[in-house]
């Protein structure tokens, strides 16, 4: 087991080299020199322009820029930010509660509607409910999500005005210190009257909008695995047996269909950040994604080059963990 | 288990491999109606110029916001209603579709032709180039779609031609992978072995005798790449990194009906129904497809 997961962790070694070469590389390309949009319009002597190259190491070679930048990484140094001129690492740890706190709520809404809707489908295969479910799943996973968003808050928040459509809490009504960075936690711990409520309030509609591409596809996934497990010779024994409808199928056929569907509820990682910042940018939910969009139309190279590179390698260890947790449920993974 | 219906026709003449395919593609409904309403659409977007009513830039200052025909004060010279520029609505979405099949085509094409070379290299040459390749894509995969995207743009500057060449990078990967392991698992076969035997060498052999056997699965994914392309190109435009104004690119369309999400929901409602539409249309169509192409692929 040991081998297995040090096998698989050395062979991310070359991804993550890969990847600071190529941020490094990218941010080069940008039109536009560093300092001189540090520097600003009015410009200054050259005296003054050669030792702020010098200081940000831009006289160097550019290997020895590389290896400097790398150097700095494995050193948790991801850069400064332009605009706010703190550590990228900082604005990072500070925003990222809040997408966490999204992503896990819409991971939650995602699981504990699709497994038990792909589930049902699939001990129901053919009947209307079956087919409604995968026209809505086909329907889920074409969504446009910053389209979804934009219909949730024209209706569920403006038209019939039953949650806010932006931020994390009201802040002008609560405010409190934050002590985890998750804002339901946060406003329960706070004990004020009303605070959990009002976050719940406004977590609600960027989870849907961000949980329903994993729902279709949890969905789907939980169908199709239940379908063949249903198949299986263990099955047919349960039922041979005697053993109630639930027990068969809660007991025998759901664990078993569920070990494919954990992999792809892992690999949904991927595909919730990249949501994130489309969910952040219309509601205006404080987070990481957001802030990269933003660090974009602020030119913060630094901030979006350590930004990139920060959500890469959460992505790159969670998926890792997916492969090790995948490789512990399934041993013919690890000894194949 | 799924059953194996064989239905031989009344002549008794095993149909021809297009006749099978059609056989199979028609018992699939959904995927019926999603070809019909793709071909619709595609229609609309090559004779946009003869079918859209107005020009997808003309301004009709007499006419701004307009609600669409059916809604209260709506009126049959604006069917869909026209946009805050006093754009006819119905005209830019017709000429929106020509740009989201443009942009799928595109990014679908060149990654495929890509993804070909690049997984075929790696699978017949093997050594070095496999794993810097593999790699490679492994990277690629690493970075979330979207954030990969906008990077690329942010180097490359927000353009309709940077869109496309964005959306390739980020879905490249899929058709390489899909390649190489189609192809290594093809490279074992027996026929692949005579052949050798019969002197067929390089790119001779893994074009002539390897790739067709991996086509299956390869059109499978181009289909239904289409439509993650024009989804994500939709999403670059919504965040002002894609085809930029006046440009009637759905999403960008979308990013700036948003201001009027108040004042006239049609704005928002119709540029977003219309991508929906496309990519739910593409995506029954493609799944039709796997079911027809390969029956191992079938999903139920």
């Amino acid at each position: 087991m040991l081998k297995y997961l040090l096998k698989r962790a050395a062979l991310t070694v070359p991804t993550f080299i890969a990847l600071m070469f190529v941020t490094f590389v990218a941010i080069r390309l940008v039109p536009g020199d560093p300092v001189e949009v540090r520097v600003g319009e009015r410009g200054i002597s050259p005296e003054r322009l050669a030792q702020f190259r010098h200081e940000l190491g831009l006289d160097q070679p550019v290997w020895k820029q590389f290896l400097d930048y790398m150097w700095q990484l494995l050193h948790g140094d991801f850069g400064t930010s332009l605009a706010t001129n703190q550590k990228v690492l900082t604005e990072f740890a500070t925003l990222f509660p809040a997408t966490l706190e999204l992503g896990v709520a819409a991971m939650l809404f995602a699981v504990l509607l699709g497994i038990p809707a792909g589930a049902i489908a699939g001990v129901k295969r053919g009947s209307w409910y079956d087919q409604f479910l995968m026209g809505f799943s086909v329907t889920g996973y074409s969504m446009p999500i910053f389209w979804w968003g934009l219909l949730l808050i024209m209706f569920v928040g403006e038209r019939w005005g039953l949650t806010p459509v932006s931020g994390r809490i009201d802040l002008i009504q609560y405010y409190f210190e934050p002590v985890t960075g998750f804002m339901t936690i946060d406003a329960w711990l706070s004990g004020q009257p009303g605070a959990l409520k009002d976050a719940l309030r406004h977590l609600i509609l960027p989870a849907i909008v961000l949980g329903t591409i994993p729902l279709a596809v949890i969905a789907r996934m939980t169908r199709s695995a239940m379908l063949e497990v249903l198949s299986e010779d263990y099955v047919r024994t349960a039922r041979a047996k005697g053993l109630s409808a639930w027990r068969v199928v809660g007991l025998h056929a759901l664990r078993n269909a569920l070990i494919p569907v954990v992999t792809v509820i892992g690999l949904q990682v991927g595909t919730l950040m990249a949501g994130a910042v489309l969910t952040e940018t219309i509601f205006s939910w404080p987070g990481v994604g957001k802030w990269l969009i933003e660090s974009i139309s602020r030119r913060d190279y630094p901030a979006l080059q350590g930004g990139v590179m920060l959500v890469s390698t959460l992505v790159i260890l969670v998926n890792l963990g997916v492969d090790v947790l995948y490789g512990v449920i399934n041993p013919r993974i690890r000894h194949g | 288990m799924a059953e194996i219906a064989v239905r031989l026709p009344e002549s008794g003449v095993p149909p021809s491999p297009a006749g099978a395919f059609w056989a199979a593609f028609r018992e699939n409904r959904g995927a019926v109606i999603g070809l019909a309403v793709v071909v619709f659409i595609a229609l609309l977007a090559i004779f946009a110029e003869w079918i859209a009513p107005y020009a997808p830039n003309e301004q009709f200052r007499d006419a701004v916001k307009v609600v669409p025909v059916w809604a209260e004060g709506g009126s049959w010279r604006f069917i869909l209603g026209t946009d805050s520029l006093g754009r006819d609505m119905l005209s830019r979405l017709i000429f929106g579709a020509r740009i989201s099949l443009f942009i799928g085509l595109s990014v679908m094409s060149v990654s495929f032709v890509i993804g070909v070379l690049l997984g075929l290299a790696s699978a017949s040459l093997g050594n070095a180039v496999d794993v810097v390749i593999t790699r490679l894509m492994d990277l690629i995969m690493a970075v979330p779609s979207l954030v990969l995207a906008i990077l690329v743009v942010a180097v490359l500057g927000p353009s309709l031609t940077n869109t496309i060449v964005a959306v390739t990078i980020v879905y490249l990967p899929r058709y390489v992978r899909l390649v190489r392991a189609s192809a290594l698992a093809e490279l074992g076969k027996d026929y692949v072995v005579a052949a050798k035997v019969a002197g067929v060498r390089g790119w001779r052999l893994m074009f002539a005798t390897v790739l067709p056997n991996c086509l299956a699965p390869l059109i499978v994914q181009a289909a239904l790449g289409v439509s993650d392309a024009i989804l994500e190109a939709a999403a670059l435009g919504f965040l002002g990194l894609g085809a930029q104004p006046p440009i009637a690119e759905w999403g960008t369309m979308l990013a700036d009906a948003r201001e009027f999400i108040r004042s006239n929901p049609w704005l928002v409602t119709l540029p977003g129904l219309a991508i929906l539409i496309t990519v739910v249309s593409i995506n029954l169509a493609g799944d039709g497809l796997r079911d027809a192409l390969d029956p191992k692929m079938r999903r139920s």
